[in-house]
């Protein structure tokens, strides 16, 4: 329980330093792609959080992978992860990072899934629609989903505003259920 | 015939239809991190309160009680079985509640206000949060009606006030829970008509039953229901093969329906039966939610849990009605140690104990009531006046009687005024014996204990007392009947009633000698 506090601290302060380097937008970047890498190896994950590995080893490896795609400065607050001993929090730091730059922009990521795919004129009414609901900046992920069968759900945070057939059919199951209707 | 058109089906599928409305829903959810032993732990639901409802999938409910940096820890209701990891959870925005209402009564219901009998559902139209913060001091007044509880000893030495937290303790088989269904029995008066005239308002009654064997319960379900008193009694049952949590929150059921009665100026008592194994529920979950133990492992608020219950209990201010929600929980000693954890915390919270032992139990002294060490805090402004007068000297003379007790082996060796204090105090013990499931009225009890303690029965054998008793009863009842008549409506024992008393003891005491 206390990693999450831990990598918050590490990523807040990240994040400071590069607002004042003005360095944001390409940390940010960098970040992406630190957390896009190790989402999908589970290899560099294993290789981060193992003990046996020696730290200098595990420097090496992290400088060979990333040294051409990100700025000095990260390759800097990587060296400084692993002198503390706190690279297995790696992963969650960059998550953790991107949440707390979007936060700071006004930014939010919904998760919206739909039966069949938008098209592009749909997509863009819909985000502004979104947009104007919510007061915030949006960034879409459409996910196709036929299981709903129409509508669309959307994810914000721990919310969701639920438009599915599928809800629909579920919430007037239930409700001719407790209606307890009877032929007498 | 009958027959079903399909246009009638129809029109019943449109009514139902028309008030659905299908607009974008939304909900707040989360996620099962971890299920297991009747815990759960989710991540998300951002804005979840304690003690708010939450649905899990397979219509499981749960209910959070732990808000921590990036979890939600929270009890199931259901089988933890049904709840898988990944699960998505989503919050109901309201905090633990149950329906109430007058149509609970007859009914055996589960903590969560779910009937477990199989009379079909309960249509109430209120729903109040089984966790209720209790009554200021401005709502209250002090407690000055009586509960009778139609045991002699209860009601003439420990009396009980409505309004009143009185704890029943003591080893189990001392017949803890006997003396509370008696009481339950004995409030089948307060519905009848005559008390009605005389002024006595009814008292509901619940009958909370923790961690108890079902079959206990449908034993104590019955006989109730064969004396008639099931008509004005709920029983709440969380039984021990129910989820812990659900043993948790039945004593808070059980008081929130109760509260229902006291806010509506009716009367009702509850029994907890019992707060020691309430306890042992919310040990288990607390430990299971890695809250840190204490002493004897129980979490460090446990005294909490059962002052905050136990507090429950009021009686109303004529302003809100004057209703009163009295408590009668019950805790079971192991070998008699009143010392631990559990007994000292609800001793100390409550308005006195009734203590049980065994040893008493076992010599035939039934209700095994140690009339020494139970006390009553504050039922003594609640006692009728004639019963106040009689058992002054109760106490006073059993407790003279214990001292020489030891004494009695030395039989005729004794002076003539000790001799006289262990026979006053042998047939004092043999009238406060009772049945079980035998309450009696209270001008009965007044007479009975003005028998007693004014040496009218020192001349009855021991074991004829209790065939003197009945008699005496029935025959006061037939020759000096305005005797019970004046007890019942001035609630005083008035010279003329005395000397009536008397002289039917006299009388009675004649023939019975010539008889025996």
């Amino acid at each position: 329980m206390s990693e999450y506090k831990v990598s918050r601290r590490y990523a807040l302060s990240l994040l400071e330093s590069a607002v004042d380097k003005k360095i944001v937008d390409a940390v940010y970047a960098d970040m992406g792609l630190i957390a896009s890498a190790l989402g999908t190896s589970k290899e560099l994950t294993h290789v981060l959080a193992s003990p046996i590995i020696r730290p200098n080893v595990k420097l090496t490896i992290l400088e060979e992978i990333f040294n051409l795609k990100v700025k000095p400065e990260t390759i800097a607050f990587l060296k400084f992860l692993i002198e503390k001993n706190r690279e297995n929090l790696l992963e969650n730091i960059a998550l953790i990072f991107l949440d707390l730059k979007d936060e700071q922009d006004g930014i939010v990521s919904v998760e919206v899934k739909a039966p069949e795919s938008f098209t592009v004129d749909q997509l863009e009414k819909f985000k502004s629609n979104l947009e104007k609901t919510l007061s915030k900046k949006v960034r879409l992920n459409l996910i196709i989903d036929s299981d709903i069968i129409g509508g669309f759900v959307a994810k914000v945070g721990d919310t969701v505003f639920d438009a599915s057939l599928k809800h629909q059919l579920e919430l007037l199951k239930k409700q001719l259920l407790k209606g307890g209707a009877s032929l007498n | 015939m009958a027959e079903v058109r399909p246009d009638e089906i129809s029109a019943i599928l449109r009514k139902q239809l028309s008030g659905f409305e299908s607009e974008v829903d939304i909900y707040d959810v989360g996620t099962v991190l971890q299920v297991g032993d009747g815990i759960a732990r989710v991540y998300g639901l951002s804005k979840v309160m304690t003690g708010e409802l939450i649905e899990f999938p397979n219509e499981v409910f749960g209910m959070v009680l732990n808000l921590e940096e990036d979890s939600v820890g929270c009890v199931l209701f259901g089988e933890s079985t049904l709840v898988k990891e990944g699960d998505t959870v989503k919050r109901t925005k309201r905090v633990a509640s149950m329906p109430v209402g007058d149509q609970m009564l007859g009914r055996v219901i589960n903590p969560l206000g779910i009937p477990i009998d199989g009379k079909g559902p309960i249509n109430t139209d209120k729903v109040l949060p089984i966790e209720r913060k209790a009554l200021g001091v401005i709502q209250r007044q002090p407690v000055k009606e009586p509960i009778q509880t139609g045991i002699k000893a209860i009601d003439g030495m420990i009396p009980i006030g409505r309004g009143q937290r009185e704890l029943i303790i003591g080893d189990r088989q001392t017949g803890k829970t006997a003396v509370a269904i008696d009481t339950i029995i004995n409030q089948k008066y307060t519905h009848t008509e005559e008390a009605k005239k005389l002024g006595i308002t009814p008292v509901y009654c619940i009958y909370v039953a923790i961690g108890q064997k079902s079959s206990t319960v449908v034993q104590v379900v019955s006989k109730l229901q064969e004396l008639g008193a099931m008509d004005y009694t709920t029983v709440v049952s969380a039984s021990a093969s129910e989820p812990a949590p659900l043993q948790y929150i039945a004593p808070y059921s059980g008081a929130t329906l109760g509260e229902h009665f006291r806010d509506n100026g009716k009367h009702a008592l509850v029994v907890y039966d019992d707060l020691s194994k309430q306890a042992a529920a919310y040990r288990e979950l607390s430990l299971l939610l890695r809250r840190p133990p204490g002493r004897e492992a129980y979490p460090g608020d446990v005294f909490y849990l059962h002052s905050r219950l136990l507090e429950r209990a009021s009686k109303l201010s004529e302003d809100l009605g004057g209703g009163s929600l009295t408590a009668l929980p019950i805790i079971e000693t192991q070998q008699g140690d009143v010392s631990a954890y559990i007994p000292t915390n609800v001793i100390s919270i409550t308005d006195g104990q009734i203590y049980l032992e065994s040893n008493l139990f076992n010599a035939g002294v039934r209700p095994a009531i140690n009339v020494g060490i139970s006390v009553s805090r504050v039922g003594g402004n609640a006692q009728i006046k004639a019963m106040k007068k009689v058992a002054g000297s109760l106490k006073l003379d059993l407790a003279q009687y214990r001292e020489l007790e030891a004494f009695a082996k030395f039989g005729s060796d004794l002076d003539k005024s000790t001799q006289k204090t262990l026979a006053r105090g042998a047939r004092l013990v043999e009238l406060l014996k009772q049945g079980q499931y035998s309450p009696l009225p209270v001008e009965k009890q007044v007479v009975s204990i003005f028998l007693g303690t004014n040496g009218l029965l020192d001349d009855v054998p021991v074991h004829e007392l209790k065939r003197f008793e009945r008699e005496i009863h029935d025959y006061i009842e037939v020759n000096y009947a305005n005797v019970y008549e004046s007890i019942k409506k001035e609630k005083q024992l008035n010279d003329t009633a005395m000397s009536e008393i008397k002289k039917a003891a006299q009388e009675m005491l004649a023939t019975f000698k010539s008889g025996v």
